[in-house]
């Protein structure tokens, strides 16, 4: 019987459930599941709205044999003005677990491109994984998006860190390096060097409940330095970062008195590399150059007030990049990954250039409610 | 079967997974050939495409279950297309 890709509607639910079903019984990974409902949770599509989620689902008769989203949105490009892109995200193939369905992974890439040819993906556990690999057939650049990390508890780091543990020899060394205290000079050391020396940021930060129109200005004082960013007006802001959400928080960053840029920040939900670890990250940020290091300051000591351990956060413009360092983060290996479709590669040519001024985080593509 | 198109599909196939062209039969699917993942079953698409000069549509990707069924597919889009 033929597989069939169309939108999902309410009467693939059972199907999409017994898909569920079938994919963590047989990989035993309890993350390996699709939405259970047909209207997003996040993002649902409504009238004007800029941003929104749908979902689509690969159909064989009365079963359903994969899935995706796609999250649309407008970007800004630098001299090319406002473009609809979609975020390709939450791809899932019956392919994973019974070979027969081998097909499915690229039908679904290959309808998402139909479907939206300034397509990009994001995150997907680095550039040797599977969808990875696949969105590179077809076509597709990989950009790496920087990683960046502040040790705030270097004892409990060395302990809980379980990338850095993987051996017993390593893991009896930093045990070692927790207890006498070399690792926490070793750490702080590093982050130390890194830092702004004897430069006092002035702000004043504040959480706010939803963001509101003095969003737009800061949004327009800052545009011209990105080659390329989702809009984060303050309407589409009020989308992503819903009043009612309580497992993120909004900073807003002012000097006398006004506002000059903006932060969201958030503890990670429980992740085995981490350990016990609290994570902090910082998901989102915007201001005009000038003020990126005064955000960064910001969004860190709000974070460090709410006892986290350890604050991540990924960027890849190369201002935030350099605020990060020097406000004391370190940089990290990334399996953080932009893959850009060909057209949207062309609209960014020369990538090689336009890269490094991309404004990517944490908050873009679908990562923002599986992940806090 | 055209035996042609079969030993072009056949070679292609064999580079792509890894497996020597000998061992590659017409019943030759997913799940008998250890590297035919979605990974290379978009490569193996992207190949014929390219090779044969032709699109595949969903409905004719899908239909790739073997190398026999792929080659049956190629052979008749080659049919059809006016020369």
């Amino acid at each position: 019987m033929a597989i069939v890709i169309e939108p999902y509607r309410q009467e693939h639910e059972p199907a999409v459930q017994e898909f569920n079903r079938r994919l963590q019984q047989s990989s035993g990974d309890p993350d390996l599941v699709f939405s259970q409902r047909s209207v997003p949770r996040w993002l649902p599509p409504a009238n004007n709205n800029p941003v929104w989620n749908e979902f689509f689902v690969a159909v064989e008769g009365s079963s359903v044999r994969g899935a995706y989203g796609l999250k649309q949105e407008m970007v800004l490009v630098r001299r090319k003005g406002m473009h609809k892109v979609a975020c390709y995200h939450h791809p899932l193939s019956e392919g994973i677990i019974d070979r027969k369905y081998a097909s499915v992974g690229a039908l679904l890439a290959r309808d998402a491109l139909a479907r939206q040819p300034f397509l990009y993906a994001l995150g997907m556990g680095g550039s040797d994984r599977p969808i990875a690999k696949m969105l590179k057939v077809l076509g597709f650049s990989l950009t790496p998006i920087p990683f960046y990390f502040r040790v705030v508890h270097p004892y409990r780091f060395l302990l809980e860190m379980q990338a850095l543990r993987q051996t017993r020899w390593r893991a009896l060394a930093m045990s070692m390096a927790a207890v006498t205290g070399t690792g926490w000079l070793a750490i702080k050391s590093a982050q130390e060097a890194s830092k702004l020396r004897g430069r006092t940021l002035d702000f004043v930060a504040e959480e706010i409940p939803e963001f509101s129109e003095w969003a737009d200005e800061i949004w327009n004082k800052a545009n011209g330095i990105v080659s390329m960013a989702a809009v984060r007006d303050a309407k589409t802001l009020r989308l992503l970062y819903r009043a009612d959400v309580t497992s993120i928080k909004r900073l807003r960053v002012s000097r006398k008195g006004s506002a000059i840029g903006w932060a969201i920040i958030g503890q990670r939900r429980k992740d085995p590399k981490f350990g016990r670890m609290r994570v902090g990250s910082v998901v989102d940020c915007w201001a005009a150059p000038e003020n990126a290091a005064a955000v960064v300051q910001a969004a860190a000591q709000a974070l460090e007030k709410d006892g986290v351990d350890l604050i991540v956060s990924n960027q890849s413009h190369q201002v935030w990049c350099r605020a990060f360092e020097s406000g004391g983060f370190l940089k990290g290996p990334s399996t953080f990954v932009f893959a850009a479709s060909k057209k949207l590669t062309e609209l960014l040519q020369p990538l090689e250039e336009t890269r490094l001024s991309l404004h990517i985080t944490r908050a873009d593509g679908d990562g923002l409610p599986a992940n806090f | 079967m055209n035996p042609a198109v079969f030993d072009q599909i056949r070679t292609m196939a064999s580079d792509l997974f890894g497996v020597p062209a000998d061992r590659i039969t017409a019943t030759s699917s997913p799940e008998t050939l250890e590297n035919w993942d979605s990974v290379q079953h978009l490569n193996l698409v992207l190949a014929l495409e390219e090779k044969f000069g032709m699109q595949l549509s969903p409905e004719e990707i899908e239909q790739m279950k073997s190398i026999g069924d792929t080659a049956k597919l190629i052979e008749s889009k080659l049919q059809a297309t006016p020369r």
